[in-house]
């Protein structure tokens, strides 16, 4: 899973840097416009060190940021999957806040809290937090009936014991989604950063914007590839061997 | 058959008419380097008074921005003239873009700091070591600070430096003394904003301690240059006279509604203001023609980028510059 | 024990036709009866508006000495985390132990206890379900086809051990399987065609017991009886 993650991200980042090279070659641009191989190994050799650690930065404040959003996904969900009033309400609200883009939002953020790692993580958070939202709720909202029926019509159900049964039975697209919204997670540290921080791989990006110099640019793409490609991997990884742990039963069987 | 002939002829003859009156108009682009406002009275101008069309040219004058290039789109044909300040243009240079300089726009770069008069004046580069400086890293800003900063021996140690943002609140929160701003445009926003809550306030202006890092210049491809000298001749002259109506007081009153048309975001009165800090930075004094290039400022920009490791290696910028 | 239904009217939100039309019956004193008649005619909607399940009926659904209801139906799950087993023994209330164990091993499962529910063959994850439904304090028992996929001769043991295991509790029995219903089920609820004008009838079954000894000739009488209602 890990490594297939990785040459996929390899052979797609190959596949645009050689279709940038043949639009380089083919309209004879400057290194300017285009870096050549040249310039983008000088360039790697330069900054792929503290491109690393920038990535590593913005790394951490992803993963805070994910783990912050399936809480409150999860919070949101659980709280909104009932059809009563409350429910629907929370849901409404959820799905309209959801359409003000974050990025509309961000600079009311970096008013509020400064450019500093609360406003990254914030962000990064509610970057990833929608999208998981909507699924998070899409599950807790649609009952199993032929497991639940028994509870039900017995007395015996519970909110955590509602919550366990359709969690169980919709634990890959949990985990797919969850592995998903890694990405997001990255994207809104990286916009977050781009925007307003001082520091992180979204920074630099926009210093080397600042310089036009794409070859930097393409070595922070590199690095940025690479790295979530490791983390979804591990993600993907992690969500497998929950779902084994949970479903095989103590005789071995598995779901 | 005779009739016939006679419209085929005619039609053919309209058709001609109409393309030789389209074929008399060159139409070409024209990329600035930053959106519609008033420190960029002078192009709005040229095409809103028909400067461009009494030349023979159909001018598209468009916004810039960080993502719109001149010079990438100047390499890739999507326009034929730009605007871009020095640092761009050495840049490029470095990186083998063969980019000629026309005109440089501003001779005073609007690259300045605003600080309080409540604190001590900059007098000397010396007075700037205690204080608080804001830099935008990646910035021109921050190469001229460094720049400064070297000129005077000031090592990080003996500033503060803080990396500015969009977001002007730690100036007004006096977090930062020294804050970066384009003095014609958000230095007079911020001036006054000041003012109205009875603050007065300094520029810091790197050319009164001898630097000068040149801003922005009309640019062309060297191709265009060498292949349509008539053309690059007819829109560099129109483009001028366009500063020169624009930067002329006694029509200011219709430079700024030419402005008000394309810039919706300010107010009346602080595009005025706008204007008269714009008129400083390109005409400085009534003997200057607008469009001269310093080429020493171009020459000296070119070493501190050198210096500061932003080019590899020298590009002789001077002899890209034809005025 | 009682449980009565006049002119019973149902239709389906999302239907314009209704599935049951006029239904009144009876059924008194407790026993193992049954509900039998082709697909769609309504039996499945029935069961569900004796269990509450579906509100918005017209007529009258009235059970004296019934207070407890409970509806189990074939395709029923048990959650996967855990096996089967583990499950039962959380639903099993306090003080039925033995007779939890006691139906295991009629139901034939204690090989299966440790395995997890999908991992179960469809008869014997029908069989763990009515266990767990059977653990549960109930009045009225209604089971929907819910020994599908049983084996004939597990069943009938089942079907007769439930009726001496539970003596003073009311089940209803929906079963597409007419030798069953007629042999071991009291009071058979049979639905008509619904082309046809028969409506519902109540026709006597056999009610056998356990160790009971078959007469073949009056069980065929009660299954033409039964063929002939619907």
């Amino acid at each position: 899973m890990l490594f297939r993650r990785i040459y996929q991200f390899l052979i797609v980042y190959f596949i645009g840097l050689i279709f940038l090279l043949l639009i380089k070659a083919v309209l004879s641009l400057s290194d300017y416009v285009i870096p050549g191989v040249g310039l983008i190994t000088e360039t790697f050799g330069q900054v792929l060190n503290t491109y690393f650690f920038d990535v590593m930065n913005t790394m951490s404040v992803t993963v805070l940021g994910q783990c912050i959003s399936i809480a409150m996904a999860f919070g949101v969900g659980i709280a909104g999957r009932k059809s009563s009033w409350m429910g629907s309400f929370i849901k409404v609200t959820a799905y309209n806040i959801q359409a003000y883009p974050i990025v509309a939002l961000a600079p009311i953020i970096f008013i509020l809290l400064g450019d500093g790692f609360i406003s990254r993580l914030l962000i990064a958070s509610m970057i990833c937090y929608f999208p998981l939202l909507l699924s998070v709720l899409g599950i807790m909202a649609t009952p199993v009936e032929d497991i639940e029926h028994f509870y039900i019509i017995t007395g015996r159900m519970r909110w955590q014991l509602e919550v366990k049964i359709r969690a169980f039975e919709n634990l890959s697209k949990i985990t797919t989604v969850i592995s998903g919204s890694a990405t997001l997670a990255m994207a809104g540290t990286i916009v977050a950063e781009f925007i307003a921080a001082n520091a992180g791989i979204g920074y630099s990006i926009r210093v080397a914007l600042y310089q036009s110099d794409l070859a930097k640019i393409l070595v922070a793409l590199f690095m940025i590839g690479i790295i979530i490609s490791i983390y979804q991997g591990c993600l993907e990884t992690l969500g497998e061997q929950i779902k084994t742990r949970w479903s095989v039963s103590k005789g071995g069987n598995t779901i | 058959m005779k009739k016939k002939n006679l419209i085929f002829w005619m039609f053919l003859f309209a058709t001609a008419l109409v393309a030789t009156s389209h074929a008399g108009e060159t139409e070409l682009n024209y990329r600035l380097k930053w959106l519609f406002n008033t420190s960029v009275a002078g192009d709005i101008y040229a095409e809103a008074k028909g400067y461009f069309r009494e030349a023979g040219l159909k001018v598209n004058v468009r916004e810039g921005s960080p993502e719109k290039n001149a010079i990438n789109e100047l390499e890739l044909g999507h326009s034929d003239f730009g605007v871009a300040s020095a640092d761009q243009v050495i840049r490029a240079l470095d990186k083998g873009a063969k980019i000629i300089v026309l005109a440089q726009l501003f001779q005073v770069s609007p690259m300045q700091w605003i600080y309080r008069t409540d604190q001590p004046q900059i007098k000397t580069l010396e007075d700037l070591k205690g204080r608080n400086i804001g830099i935008t890293f990646g910035g021109n800003d921050e190469t001229v600070m460094n720049t400064l900063f070297a000129k005077a021996g000031i090592t990080k140690k003996d500033v503060k430096i803080f990396g500015v943002r969009f977001d002007f609140t730690p100036f007004f929160k006096r977090e930062v003394d020294v804050w970066p701003v384009y003095f014609n445009s958000q230095g007079v926003i911020l001036k006054d904003k000041l003012e109205k809550e009875g603050e007065k306030v300094y520029f810091f202006n790197p050319a009164d301690f001898g630097v000068n890092f040149v801003a922005n210049s009309v640019i062309t491809s060297e191709k265009t240059w060498k292949n349509r000298p008539d053309m690059v001749k007819k829109f560099t002259a129109a483009l001028l006279k366009g500063w020169e109506a624009a930067m002329e007081p006694s029509n200011e009153a219709d430079v700024l509604m030419e402005i008000k048309k394309k810039d919706k975001e300010s107010n009346d009165e602080l595009r005025r203001l706008q204007l008269i800090a714009t008129r400083e930075l390109i005409k400085p004094l009534a003997s200057i023609k607008i469009g001269t290039i310093d080429t020493d400022a171009w020459k000296q920009t070119e070493t501190i980028m050198l210096d500061e490791k932003q080019i590899k290696k020298p590009v002789h910028v001077e002899t890209m510059l034809k005025n | 024990m009682r449980l009565e239904c006049y002119n019973l009217n149902y239709t389906y939100p999302d239907s314009e036709v209704p599935v049951i039309r006029d239904l009144s019956f009876s059924m008194e004193t407790p026993g193992f009866n049954a509900v039998f008649g082709p697909s769609g005619v309504g039996k499945t909607s029935l069961a569900k508006l004796i269990a509450g399940m579906e509100p918005g009926f017209s007529g009258k659904i009235i059970t004296t000495g019934i207070d407890t209801i409970l509806y189990s139906y074939n395709l029923e799950r048990l959650p996967g985390w855990s096996g089967t087993g583990n499950h039962l023994d959380k639903v099993t209330p306090d003080g039925k132990q033995q007779l939890k164990d006691r139906l295991i091993s009629i139901f034939e499962l204690k090989n299966i206890l440790e395995s997890r529910f999908s991992k179960l063959s469809m008869g014997q994850q029908n069989r763990i379900n009515l266990v767990r439904y059977l653990l549960q304090d109930f009045d009225l028992l209604i089971m929907d086809e819910s020994l599908a996929n049983v084996d004939e001769k597990l069943r009938e043991t089942i079907i007769l051990s439930i009726k001496d295991l539970f003596p003073a509790k009311m089940f209803l029995y929906i079963s597409h399987n007419l030798m069953e219903v007629s042999g071991l089920c009291r009071d058979v609820l049979v639905f008509g065609k619904p082309s046809g004008n028969k409506g519902c009838s109540i026709i006597g079954g056999r009610d056998y017991t356990k160790g009971y000894q078959p007469d073949k000739e009056t069980l065929d009488r009660t299954m033409l009886e039964i063929m002939n209602a619907i």
